[in-house]
């Protein structure tokens, strides 16, 4: 038998048939980027899917925007039962007023039992209006997903003191029930190159935008981050060896620029910079220790930090005892390495 | 021009230990600080009024058992403050609240310009500013990182991708100021005296509405249910990573990536 035969039988076999009226589902409302569907829906597609079978549900989803029809069949292939398409140049870029009538006289008329959002910027607007509009409840920056079978009820997880631990909350009584999912945080699901599809077109009223872009904000720069308040350090001690490495790190992964009192003593850092407990302490969600030995002042001064990254050529040194992960080697061999695998 | 901002207060995240291996929240100091997005909020608003003349007024953005973060908010510079209480609040969740505040607004008689924080700095949700704006029918801009008024327009500078884009709206309108957009200031001593005293306008600024006066008790049935907390596998410290220089860069790029979503 060739393959050919095989895909058309498989094709043939792999047609989604929706169901005739619809009602309840999950839905997944697509966001897309540079022209494609964003990993963020296709993760939150597979976390429908997961859903939808234990429910005996079907997943839809749902894609805004102008020349987008194409982009159905990735949503079909990642697990989508069916896919609404509103086409339109005045959905070209987000605007929510007529995002949100779109959304809205769809979701009145199918009634889904849950809408997830990519928890991006238009989806937590679109997913926090949509929700009050409607009378559901809304659950943002869900990371993980149960089932409660007595109230067929999502039961999402979201993260408390930027995940430090996290919530489990539930909305068993309204629907539909809203949530934005955290990009990352659901596994990619397996594509079906099989599945295919065809979508409904969706009627699209343009409405006037109330809130007008005017062009970029030339010249506007945000106010600077306190060491205490930085969300990513990249630390330098007295075996960095290259300062300019380190610099280069902090601006390839967005970061700032700290270090120990061996930097400040070395003149690569301001006093201000210093990260000690008898200067700053700090609790950023990754602390990069380059080539700091680690003493007890600096150790109890990141004690705070979520993830910590060590290098030094010191087996021995006190810092790998704090790290989450410890690399043993000299920083200015290991640093361009490292740089070239974050590119 | 009225301005309301909507401010609420979090467990300051010093005086709090997680165990993850006991799988509890140990509170070591109950010490309540203003969500920093929503101080962020109370400061535009205070510089709105520093250019021109303008009427500050504080709400709640949730139940509170006390108001003390109103107390603030007046001695940081703001005119008037309504605390919200009654029976039915205390279980109250965003969708409640921004029906009640809604009610609020109406009963203040409506405003140019509503702020609050895009964020909270515990559950980092975002939705109540949107639903207050969706409650009321208003357009909104979330995540603002500086703003500009004149009499019946506002300029707001967002973040857009990697660089910043101006957004300009007609009043009246809802906006949510990004965690850390401006450097807020601190509340007047003497002021902060007056107000605990009950003495001068300042204390006298500060008044209590019954929720139940502003909306049926069914309105501020809460949607969510907490199911509970979850902890993350205790931290494993002390892992090196292994093999030659280029396998240990590559490790350390991925667990970066897992940590920073890059």
């Amino acid at each position: 038998m060739d393959a050919s035969y095989l895909d058309l039988l498989m094709a043939q076999q792999e047609e989604v048939a929706e169901a005739e009226g619809g009602g309840g589902g999950i839905w997944v409302v697509a966001d897309l980027v540079d022209g494609g569907v964003a990993p963020v829906t296709l993760e939150a597609i597979g976390a429908a899917r997961n859903l939808a079978d234990s429910l005996g549900a079907y997943v839809y989803g749902v894609l805004l925007g102008d020349g987008v029809a194409d982009l159905a069949l990735a949503l079909y292939q990642a697990g989508a039962d069916g896919v609404r398409v509103a086409d339109h140049p005045a959905l070209a870029s987000f605007a929510a007023e007529t995002y949100l009538a779109v959304l809205a006289d769809l979701f009145a008329a199918e009634q889904p039992e849950a809408v997830l959002f990519g928890a991006t910027d238009m989806g937590q607007q679109l997913a926090a209006r949509l929700a009050q509009r409607m009378g559901g409840g809304l659950i943002e920056h869900t990371v993980a997903l149960s089932l409660d079978e007595a109230t067929r009820a999502l039961q999402a997880s979201f993260p408390v003191y930027g995940g430090e631990y996290f919530e489990i909350a539930a909305c068993p009584q309204a629907r539909p029930q809203f949530l934005t999912v955290e990009p990352g945080a659901f596994a990619a699901p397996f594509i079906d190159p099989y599945r295919q599809g065809s979508p409904t077109m969706l009627d699209v009223t343009p409405l006037e935008p109330a809130v007008r872009r005017v062009g970029e904000a030339d010249g506007f720069a945000p106010p600077p981050v306190p060491l205490n308040r930085a969300r990513l350090i990249v630390a330098a001690g007295r075996q960095a060896g290259d300062f300019a490495l380190v610099e280069r790190l902090a601006a390839a992964l967005g970061g700032q620029v700290a270090g120990d009192r061996g930097a400040r003593d070395a003149g690569w850092i301001e006093s201000g910079q210093v990260v000690d407990l008898r200067s700053a302490t700090v609790a950023p969600d990754v602390y990069l220790a380059v080539g700091i030995r680690g003493d007890t002042f600096h150790n109890a001064a990141i004690e705070q930090a979520r993830f910590i990254l060590a290098i030094h050529p010191d087996p021995q040194a006190p810092i790998f005892e704090v790290a989450d992960l410890g690399l043993e080697a000299d920083p200015q061999q290991v640093l361009p390495l490292l740089l070239q695998a974050l590119e | 021009m009225r301005v309301i901002v909507v401010l609420g207060h979090v467990l300051d995240p010093r005086g709090i230990a997680v165990n993850r291996r006991a799988g509890r929240v140990f509170i070591n100091r109950r010490e309540y600080i203003l969500q920093p997005a929503d101080r962020c909020a109370l400061e535009a608003a205070l510089r709105i009024k520093d250019e021109m003349p303008a009427e500050v007024v504080v709400l709640p953005r949730s139940p509170l058992p006390d108001d003390d973060v109103l107390r603030q908010a007046l001695a940081t510079g703001a005119d008037r403050a309504v605390y919200l209480a009654g029976d039915g609040l205390a279980a109250a969740d965003d969708a409640a609240m921004a029906r009640l505040l809604a009610a609020a607004v109406e009963r203040l008689g409506g405003a140019d310009l509503i702020l609050t924080g895009a964020t909270t700095l515990d559950t980092g949700q975002g939705q109540l500013g949107l639903r207050l704006a969706e409650a009321l029918g208003w357009p909104h801009v979330a995540d603002a990182w500086a703003l500009k008024t004149s009499d019946d327009r506002l300029e707001v500078v967002r973040q857009e991708g990697a660089g910043y884009a101006v957004l300009e709206a007609a009043l009246p309108v809802m906006v949510t100021v990004a965690p850390g957009a401006l450097e807020p200031r601190y509340p007047d001593g003497a002021r902060l005296i007056n107000i605990y005293r009950g003495q001068g306008e300042v204390a006298a600024a500060l008044e209590t509405w019954d929720a139940a006066d502003l909306v049926d008790a069914d309105a501020l049935q809460p949607l969510l249910e907490r199911r509970g907390q979850e902890f993350p596998p205790e931290r494993e410290r002390g892992v090196r990573a292994s093999g030659g220089l280029e396998e240990m860069a590559r490790s350390a790029a991925d667990a970066l990536r897992r940590q920073v979503r890059v």
